[in-house]
């Protein structure tokens, strides 16, 4: 069985956020980068299910600039055979049906049976990449997917709808999976196996050879939410409070005034 | 008269007596030596760890803590009782090696005798009286083991054993000597230098000669055999204690306390890391079980065990000892259990006080190396999540690591990028730059340090965790990535000096960084702010303060700092009221060996209990000197709900207010 799994770097959600100077994506000064937590349930389930088959290859694949490798190592430490890096500098200018179409491309030669993605990247959240690989490969896809298992070619997976309701599917291979928050807990790499990882195939292709298609959306403007009224704490015992809340209501409001 | 007496009187001293005797000698002496040598091969199934190197300064330490019974007399009443049963015991054994010199070699071999005159009389004298004191002594250890036995004391087959078999022994010592001294001594003036045998002679006096001759012999031979017994007993039962733990004292870490073993993560032939196995652990890890004595002092302190967690220090090394005599190829982490393992917070209680001078801390994390290292496991998802978080943001915390540095920013203080010409660089710690409670700390340490002209330079946002709390729950591969970052970083600005105000930090950057090539100068803020103070730079305005100090582990036991926070305290004017557990007794605030990041699931909160001791001083505040004791005490006082009583603060806060 071959089986790819897709994951991006994402900076740190905790990461102090600037736009940049072109005023369409964030500045990445400053930040910390880590693996986006949706492909982690991806990378955790494609292994999952590499260890259930035992006969399956799994490849992880990565687009970005050199520091992603960083992250694929996780990857791999974590349990996947290879890495496929996918060079390109300027991934974060790319709209999601390029990614998507650098995937395509890489991917369709290879006939994997299964591809795992993340339900949506933490940055751009736009959840159409997997969706966009399935379309490129034309292949199926079920997204949101919290609950997988496989048997003999058969897909079973829990999709996870508005307000809690659950949809049942069942699909054949090939398969695109995208995967949701609950669907496993990603494992902590053991130190033999990041040893191993070093030694791992890390293979890094340039984005000119795999990029066909052409853009079609374009971010046009990213930017904070306005600061509007927020709530406000007030602390201390009674006396104090009250002295805080007259203060309070005389310089912000006009009913004492 | 000649003082002296007759050796060997009434049981001959020809071969019908020194033959039979001499063969019994050499054959328990054969048993002791082969069943040690057998208990030899087991301690070997560990890996080998250099414990001999210094001998001169290991033979001192031994022989201190064998003959003085320092260690031992540190819990006072059944210390003394020990103390004074060996010291009465060494000189009946020395005794009697002297009446075996006379007896057997210089008398038969030269005719010389020197038992005998004022030495005699001595030598009567003090072997009496330390029979004796051997027997009120041992009384003794008999009452508190079998009448007024403390909380959780066990008595097992072993201990009837050696009360009953000592018991014996000077018992049959004192008819022997009783009746020979009805027969031989009774009204002379010689009588009055074994009081304790007169008595014995006294009582037994009205039996008549003959059968005073036949009990001398019987119970002479009687005697022979006990002791032959004893010898025969020390490698089977706890007996065994009277070599295994005075030779531990030879072999004892001789520092730096309580630094773990370096893992070398480089080797590629490494298979295995950490320990799920005797095998996997050191000669010394197993040495360790069989110089135990079940003497409880550890888990009378162990934090854990008193909050109603499942772990015992005692426990767990004996359970280390007999899987290495009965099943060595045991899974010890299934052994001693999960919740076993994780419920230490490496506070050193049980080292601290045990006497028998057992490492209990190095074999848990070993333990916990394994399960990190090997299985990718943690006491709970809340840990994974901040060993992530700091393999991310070099945080525990989770916070963004370019934030680091911002509490400092209205302080003036600069990092050393900006400015690397400072007389110290402040090492804070992760809770001192993003927890709020603690960066009030942090402020007020540089605030001191301003007042006193010192000029502090931070790292910034280049700092990261110092790897104290990951290292010590096992993850040895992302303590040492943040440990060679940070020495390289500190190294790059040429820094000589580094203060900190986390003592876990300190502990770290002391000794655990030193493997790593480390080699600036490392002070705490405590025993630094007692220097400016005691030079005059820093003047601190007293001002009545009534408190209670916590000694945090890692300044307390681990590096043993008591004296510096306590002068401070009273230079800020402190009316400080001791808790009982202070100092080397302190007790755990449940924070240390990386439960900072773990949830206390089990049993009592250990900073509930330790705030309750706080309260009962009476003291309106508890002081303390570390970030980590200082987070379980705000959230303690809110459990035992004593946040009106009690108000948690770190030194450096009171003294920044009276600058």
């Amino acid at each position: 069985m071959k089986i790819l799994v897709c994951i991006k770097q994402v900076p740190d959600m905790e990461s102090k956020f600037k736009v940049d100077t072109a005023g369409t994506w964030y500045e990445k000064t400053d930040l910390a980068w880590r693996m986006n937590e949706y492909d982690e349930y991806a990378v955790e389930q494609a292994i999952q299910l590499k260890e259930q088959v035992k006969d399956a290859d799994l490849t992880v694949l990565s687009v970005g600039g050199n520091q992603v490798k960083e992250t694929m190592k996780k990857a791999l430490a974590m349990g996947c055979d290879r890495g496929a890096h996918i060079e390109d500098d300027s991934s974060s200018d790319k709209e999601p049906f390029e990614i998507a179409g650098i995937i395509g491309e890489y991917a369709k030669d290879k006939s994997f049976d299964l591809i795992f993605t993340g339900m949506q990247s933490q940055d751009r959240g736009s959840a159409q990449v997997g969706i966009l690989v399935a379309e490129q490969l034309d292949m199926s896809a079920v997204s949101t997917v919290v609950d997988f298992s496989y048997s003999d070619g058969t897909v079973n997976v829990k999709r996870e709808l508005e307000g809690g309701v659950k949809a049942c599917i069942t699909a054949k291979t090939p398969l695109v999976v995208t995967c949701q928050l609950g669907l496993n807990t990603p494992r902590y790499p053991t130190l033999p196996n990041i040893m191993k990882a070093k030694k791992k195939e890390l293979l890094s292709l340039p984005v000119e050879d795999l990029l066909k298609v052409e853009p079609r959306q374009e971010t046009v403007k990213v930017y904070f939410p306005e600061k509007k009224g927020g709530g406000l704490v007030l602390e201390g015992d009674a006396a104090e409070l009250a002295d805080k809340l007259i203060q309070v209501l005389k310089e912000k409001t006009a009913v004492l005034a | 008269m000649e003082f002296t007496r007759e050796i060997y009187w009434n049981v001959g001293h020809g071969a019908w007596t020194l033959i039979p005797m001499y063969l019994l000698a050499i054959g328990a002496f054969y048993i002791l030596v082969k069943a040690f040598i057998g208990r030899v091969a087991v301690y070997k199934q560990g890996l080998p760890l250099q414990r001999t190197d210094r001998p001169g300064e290991r033979a001192g330490r031994m022989l201190g803590n064998i003959l003085l019974q320092k260690k031992v007399t540190r819990v006072q009443w059944p210390g003394l009782l020990h103390g004074f049963f060996f010291w009465g015991f060494g000189l009946l054994f020395l005794g009697t090696v002297l009446i075996v010199i006379q007896a057997d070699f210089t008398d038969l071999l030269f005719g010389i005798k020197f038992l005998k005159g004022t030495f005699y009389k001595l030598f009567s004298i003090i072997l009496d009286a330390a029979g004796l004191i051997c027997l009120v002594m041992l009384g003794g250890l008999m009452a508190r083991r079998y009448f007024f036995p403390p909380k959780g004391l066990e008595s097992k087959k072993d201990d009837a054993i050696m009360h009953g078999l000592l018991f014996a022994i000077l018992l049959t010592g004192f008819v022997i000597e009783g009746a020979r001294m009805a027969v031989t001594e009774l009204g002379t003036p010689l009588a009055v230098w074994s009081p304790v045998g007169l008595l014995f002679a006294k009582t037994m006096s009205g039996l008549g000669d003959q059968t005073l001759l036949g009990l001398h012999k019987v119970s002479w031979w009687l005697h022979l055999l006990l002791v032959m017994a004893f010898f025969i007993l020390i490698p089977y039962t706890k007996f065994r204690h009277i070599f295994t733990t005075s030779a531990n004292y030879f072999f004892e870490d001789l520092g730096p306390r309580g630094k773990l073993v370096n893992l070398d993560l480089e080797d590629e032939e490494a298979e295995t890391f950490g320990a799920t196995g005797v095998k996997e652990m050191s000669w010394k890890d197993i040495f360790d079980a069989d110089a135990c004595t079940l003497c409880m002092r550890c888990q009378d302190r162990c934090p854990a065990y008193n909050t109603d967690k499942p772990l015992s220090p005692m426990t767990l090394v004996n359970q280390i000892g007999e899987a290495a005599f009965t099943n060595p190829d045991a899974n010890l982490i299934d052994i001693i259990s999960k919740d076993v393992i994780w419920s230490c917070t490496t506070c050193r209680a049980c080292e601290e006080i045990c006497p028998a001078s057992i490492e209990h801390v190095s074999k848990i994390v070993e333990l916990r190396r394994s399960m990190v290292l090997m299985e990718g496991e943690f006491p709970g998802e809340e840990v994974m999540t901040a060993m992530e978080a700091t393999e991310v943001n070099g945080n525990p915390l989770g916070m963004g690591y370019a934030g680091r540095g911002e509490w400092a920013e209205e302080l003036g203080i600069k990092t050393l990028a900006e400015d690397s010409d400072v007389d110290l660089l402040y090492f804070v710690g992760c809770y001192g730059s993003f927890d709020k409670r603690n960066i009030a700390v942090a402020k007020s340490f540089v605030k001191l340090c301003q007042a006193a002209g010192v000029k502090l330079g931070i790292l910034g946002k280049e700092e990261k965790c110092c790897g104290e709390p990951m290292r010590k729950m096992g993850n040895e591969y992302l303590y040492q990535s943040l440990a060679v970052e940070n020495i390289e970083l500190i190294k790059s600005y040429g820094v000589s000096r580094i203060v900190t105000s986390c003592p876990h930090c300190f502990n770290t950057l002391e000794k655990d960084y030193r493997d790593l090539g480390m080699n600036a100068e490392l002070v705490t803020y405590t025993v630094f702010l007692e220097e400016l103070i005691k030079t005059g730079r820093l003047k601190i305005n007293a001002e009545n303060l009534s408190c209670t100090y916590h000694d945090s582990c890692y300044l307390g036991r681990h590096n043993g700092i008591y004296e510096a926070p306590r002068a401070l305290i009273a230079a800020a004017g402190g009316n400080l009221i001791e808790m009982e557990k202070n100092r080397q007794e302190g007790f755990c605030c449940s924070a240390g060996g990386g439960r900072i990041m773990a949830e206390e699931k089990i049993g009592e909160r250990m900073n509930i209990k330790r705030v309750k001791m706080a309260v009962e001083t009476g003291a309106d505040m508890l002081l303390s000197n570390c970030p980590f004791c200082l987070t379980m005490f705000e959230d303690g006082v809110r459990g035992a709900d004593v946040e009106k009583q009690l108000k948690p603060r770190d030194i450096a806060e009171v003294l920044a207010e009276r600058i």
